[in-house]
């Protein structure tokens, strides 16, 4: 019985549906979460977060000139904080841009 | 008297010698506010991030100024008034970095 059990289980991913394919994927992504980030701005305390700074907060950024989310910049609270009205304060002094209007895709 | 960072922005087409003027004409504003200018720090002309006022390029500059906080409202103003200055952030020192 086991033996047949197990057969059957090796043949069965190719017939999988495109469907439960998909639910196989979001099963793993869900379970498998990354390790957190630590906050860059806490390991190192030297460097300052400064609205003149734009290299350093143009890391920050997305190409499309969007604050990047706490998810993705892995900094801890106070230091998003931070950084958004740094980015803010650039963006008014025009240092860096609200949007970029047409960016190329290809 | 608080420590004030002060960033202002002057539209591109200005010669040299009415530049040094109106940084004089701002220094000038702020002992007028009983006030005094500690550093300026011209970083030349340099490309907008976006278009002001038509203008893709301004002369950027940064002064360390110590002003007593009732006159910050009146630096702002005398700011607004001149025309040539495009744009401008008035900052207490110690909001600049993260402490």
């Amino acid at each position: 019985m086991a033996t047949d059990t197990e057969g059957q289980q090796q043949t069965a991913p190719p017939q999988r549906t495109e469907r439960s394919q998909r639910d196989v994927q979001r099963r793993r992504r869900t379970f498998h979460p990354r390790a957190r980030k630590r906050c860059a701005f806490c390991e190192k305390k030297a460097l300052q977060i400064d609205y003149k700074k734009v290299d350093l907060l143009k890391n920050y950024m997305t190409d499309r000139g969007k604050i990047k989310p706490r998810r993705r910049t892995g900094l801890c609270a106070r230091h998003q904080r931070r950084l958004t009205t740094a980015i803010k304060r650039a963006r008014h002094l025009a240092l860096l841009p609200f949007t970029i209007k047409y960016l190329r895709t290809s | 008297m608080p420590g004030y960072e002060l960033v202002f922005i002057v539209q591109p087409e200005m010669e040299e010698e009415p530049l040094t003027a109106l940084v004089e004409k701002v220094t000038q504003n702020v002992s007028d506010l009983k006030g005094q200018v500690n550093q300026v720090d011209p970083w030349g002309k340099r490309r907008l991030a976006y278009p002001i006022k038509k203008h893709l390029e301004g002369f950027y500059f940064l002064m360390q100024v110590e002003l007593p906080a009732s006159a910050v409202r009146g630096l702002e103003k005398s700011l607004k008034l001149m025309e040539d200055v495009i744009r401008y952030l008035i900052m207490r020192r110690d909001e600049t970095g993260t402490k």
